[in-house]
């Protein structure tokens, strides 16, 4: 049996906690032992990008701890991968984890142990996986009734985040994983351009950032016209900026994050009322 | 020594309202970034040599960096070896001293430019013209710029932020004031053609032609120019005296490393394989040549880069002002150019502006002007850290205490609460408990400090009943924590 952790990002955690619970949902279908380290909070990325980088370091070394604990108490070499539910967070604990948390302790004069945590740091990143790569470098053939029920027509707009796209390099895997689920993904027009959030950039600019957002909304317009049902994407902060601008506006339209989404193709619920009705559901009210 | 750049203009939240405020501009600049950006993905996919040249071309660019002394003693005494002279001006106001002695010296009243970001840096026109010299700028874009008095809004195409139309009126207006006919149309022959008129007649009265350079190759003192428009060549061979001011950063060692540098502008600012005209300038005319300006000055300008060589900063430098960075920005396209209150916007201006002109000249750029989306990272053909040099300017403000108190306190209780489970968990059930105030059909529509940036202009789902943790201990009671 594989066995993963599941870092759920908090944000997910915290907004969006039917998204952690899919993906569970998606993993364990797959014969995935899968355990989630409780001692998880944040990777710090916000305040990392804000400039903050104390705190982002304090908040970096909790995640790496939590990580390091594994229920079946494995050694170090035998840790399992860790499956990230936000490609955003990913490309944090991967790209930027490790020279962080050296630089802190030096700035802290624990000279010594600087580069273990670099060490450390480097050992989570190594294991960290986005959620849609490691579904596509399992080729996890949909369980049996997936996608049956859902007609081969539906069309999901689709929004890959900046990180995911630029320093993950995965754009291919989320389009992948959505045609699996048997639903055809549409891309927007400039896909590659921000959504608006930016982090720090998005509460220090609301405007600017909102319109940004309008520019990505006008877009979505598009794939709305040519049929899609849903908007999509593996990074919530991305969806929460779009869905929140949307909501703004008076649109209801349906935002899910992928996991959603594979956990309902996997069940054969995959149609544009089943979306609707899973969208409008609030966090609080479950 | 550090640089001074000109004042901002306006403030930033004005400047900021009036970008926003432009329906008009902001569908200029998206329309022309993007086609700029679709140009030079094109060409180099057209072009794969372009793209092992442009690897080669950020190696000679940084060695170069590392010898920047020596490469500039070598410059100067190649340039003086051929009739040329050189200056070294740590500012704007030796530019303009500089060039105000060799005016009077030549008695000279008129004066024509070729596009220059450097002349830009130091205001050089309004410094001469504050002390009675006509100045006229020939690329067309700096034209437009000039007689709409305004800054360039793009590093590359100055006026892309304005219609034809817009274009029309300030040809009208000119035509006006000079007695001259008018364009005959909105259509861009006729724009062209009128500018084309106006301008012959400054390029035959000229006295003195200003330039800046893309590049300075030090083994021969030769000066690169890369335009498209021609008025460069004009500049630079019909008035007596050729002055070009050009930054310390632009010398190169050798031919060899200028052959993989020429076309990398043109490819990442254009998409075009080579500009249009590609001129090199090497002293002035000599004894049986048959043009070329009788003097030939070179100033080579500091105004804060020195002081870069040797920090995180230093490959900053490498830039060559393709203006790729600009296309691909997600807060260039939304809010255009003259927002940066800078003549160097998008992602270079946002680093280069407080780094040439001071952190407190531009406090708002790194924070406000920059979504960390990478995009500016992957667009330049240097490889310049962008985002990275982004971050540590944000860092920097926040170790100078320039950071409003109320917001470092907010991160810091944030910090101290998040890096233990305990804490976390305490602040979720804080704002389960406490945000029904700010609750509107389900959603958070507004909320205090900082995150009502976040409700200003969007909802949030409020934080959720049961969290992911709270659902995974009430559904897995046995499992190890």
């Amino acid at each position: 049996m594989t066995r993963a952790q599941l870092f759920v990002s908090c944000m997910v955690d915290l907004f969006r906690p039917r998204a952690g619970i899919a993906a569970v949902q998606v993993l364990e279908r797959r014969g995935v032992e899968l355990e989630f380290p409780a001692a998880q909070t944040c990777c710090g990325q916000f305040a990392y990008n804000a400039g903050h980088h104390r705190e982002a370091a304090a908040m970096g070394r909790q995640l790496v701890r939590a990580f390091e604990a594994s229920g079946a108490n494995g050694s170090p070499v035998d840790r399992p991968p860790v499956i990230a539910l936000s490609g955003s967070c990913a490309a944090m604990v991967k790209h930027e984890m490790p020279e962080l948390l050296e630089r802190d302790a030096l700035r802290r004069g624990r000279t010594p142990a600087a580069a273990g945590w670099r060490r450390r740091a480097e050992a989570l990143a190594g294991r960290v996986v986005e959620f849609s790569e490691w579904l596509d470098g399992h080729d996890a053939p949909a369980p049996s009734g997936a996608a049956s029920g859902a007609p081969a027509s539906l069309k999901v707009a689709c929004h890959t985040g900046c990180h995911m796209r630029r320093l993950l390099g995965l754009t291919e895997p989320p389009l992948r994983t959505l045609r699996r689920a048997g639903v055809e993904p549409l891309e927007l027009v400039d896909a590659d351009q921000c959504c608006g959030f930016g982090g720090s950039f998005g509460l220090i600019e609301p405007e600017i950032s909102a319109a940004m957002t309008d520019a990505k909304l006008a877009h979505l317009a598009t794939a709305r016209s040519e049929g899609a049902t849903c908007l999509v994407s593996a990074d919530l902060g991305c969806l929460m900026q779009l869905g929140g601008r949307l909501t703004r506006r008076g649109d209801e339209f349906p935002t899910l994050h992928l996991a959603e989404l594979v956990d309902m193709a996997d069940q054969g619920r995959l149609t544009a009322v089943e979306i609707g009705r899973v969208a409008s559901r609030q966090g609080g009210d479950d | 020594m550090p640089g001074i750049l000109p004042p901002a203009g306006a403030p930033w939240p004005e400047r900021r309202r009036r970008a926003l405020g432009d329906p008009t501009m902001r569908e200029a600049v998206g329309k022309s970034t993007r086609s700029l950006a679709e140009k030079k993905a094109a060409a180099y996919a057209a072009y794969p040599l372009g793209e092992a040249m442009r690897v080669r071309a950020v190696a000679a660019r940084r060695e170069a960096l590392g010898h920047t002394d020596a490469l500039l003693e070598e410059f100067t005494r190649q340039v003086e070896a051929r009739g040329g002279h050189v200056a070294r001006a740590d500012g704007p106001a030796d530019v303009g001293r500089y060039v105000l002695a060799v005016a009077r010296r030549r008695g000279a009243r008129r004066v024509v430019k070729s596009k220059s970001m450097a002349t830009e840096e130091v205001a050089l026109n309004e410094q001469l013209e504050a002390a009675g010299l006509h100045v006229r700028e020939t690329d067309l874009g700096e034209y437009i710029i000039q007689l709409a008095r305004e800054r360039p809004a793009h590093i590359l195409v100055p006026a892309s932020h304005k219609t034809r139309q817009q274009i029309r009126t300030l040809f009208d207006d000119e035509a006006e004031r000079s007695g001259d006919p008018p364009p005959g149309g909105d259509a861009t022959p006729e724009l062209t053609a009128f500018a084309r008129r106006q301008l012959r007649e400054e390029f035959l009265a000229a006295d003195i032609g200003i330039t800046g350079g893309n590049f300075l190759v030090a083994e021969t003192g030769t000066l690169v120019l890369i335009t498209n428009e021609g008025n460069g060549r004009m500049t630079t061979s019909l008035p007596p005296v050729h002055i070009a001011v050009v930054g310390i950063d632009k010398v190169v060692a050798t031919w060899d490393d200028l052959a993989v540098l020429l076309q990398q502008a043109p490819m990442s600012g254009t998409g075009q394989l080579i500009s249009t005209y590609t001129s090199f300038i090497t002293g002035p005319r000599r004894p049986g040549e048959v043009d070329g300006p009788e003097e030939f000055h070179l100033v080579l300008l500091d105004n804060g880069r020195h002081e870069l060589l040797g920090t995180a900063y230093e490959d900053v430098l490498t830039c060559i002002r393709c203006g790729a960075c600009l296309n691909v920005c997600p807060v260039f396209r939304t809010i255009g150019g003259q927002a940066y209150g800078s003549m160097y916007s998008g992602p270079i201006g946002v680093v280069l502006t407080p780094l040439l002109g001071g952190l407190a000249h531009a406090p708002e750029l790194p924070k406000s002007a920059c979504a960390m989306c990478h995009a500016c990272r992957d667009a330049c053909p240097m490889e310049i850290e962008l985002p990275r040099l982004i971050l540590a300017l944000r860092r920097t403000e926040i170790e100078e205490s320039m950071e409003p108190p109320t917001v470092r306190l907010t991160f810091e209780l944030w910090g101290r609460f998040w890096a233990h489970p305990a804490g976390f968990h305490l602040t979720a059930r804080l704002a389960q408990l406490g945000q029904r105030a700010f609750m509107q059909k389900g959603r958070l529509t507004r909320a205090p400090g900082l995150v009502g940036g976040w409700t200003a202009t969007r909802d949030s789902p409020p934080v959720a009943r049961e969290t992911f943790h709270q659902w995974w201990r009430r559904t897995r009671p046995g499992s190890p924590p």
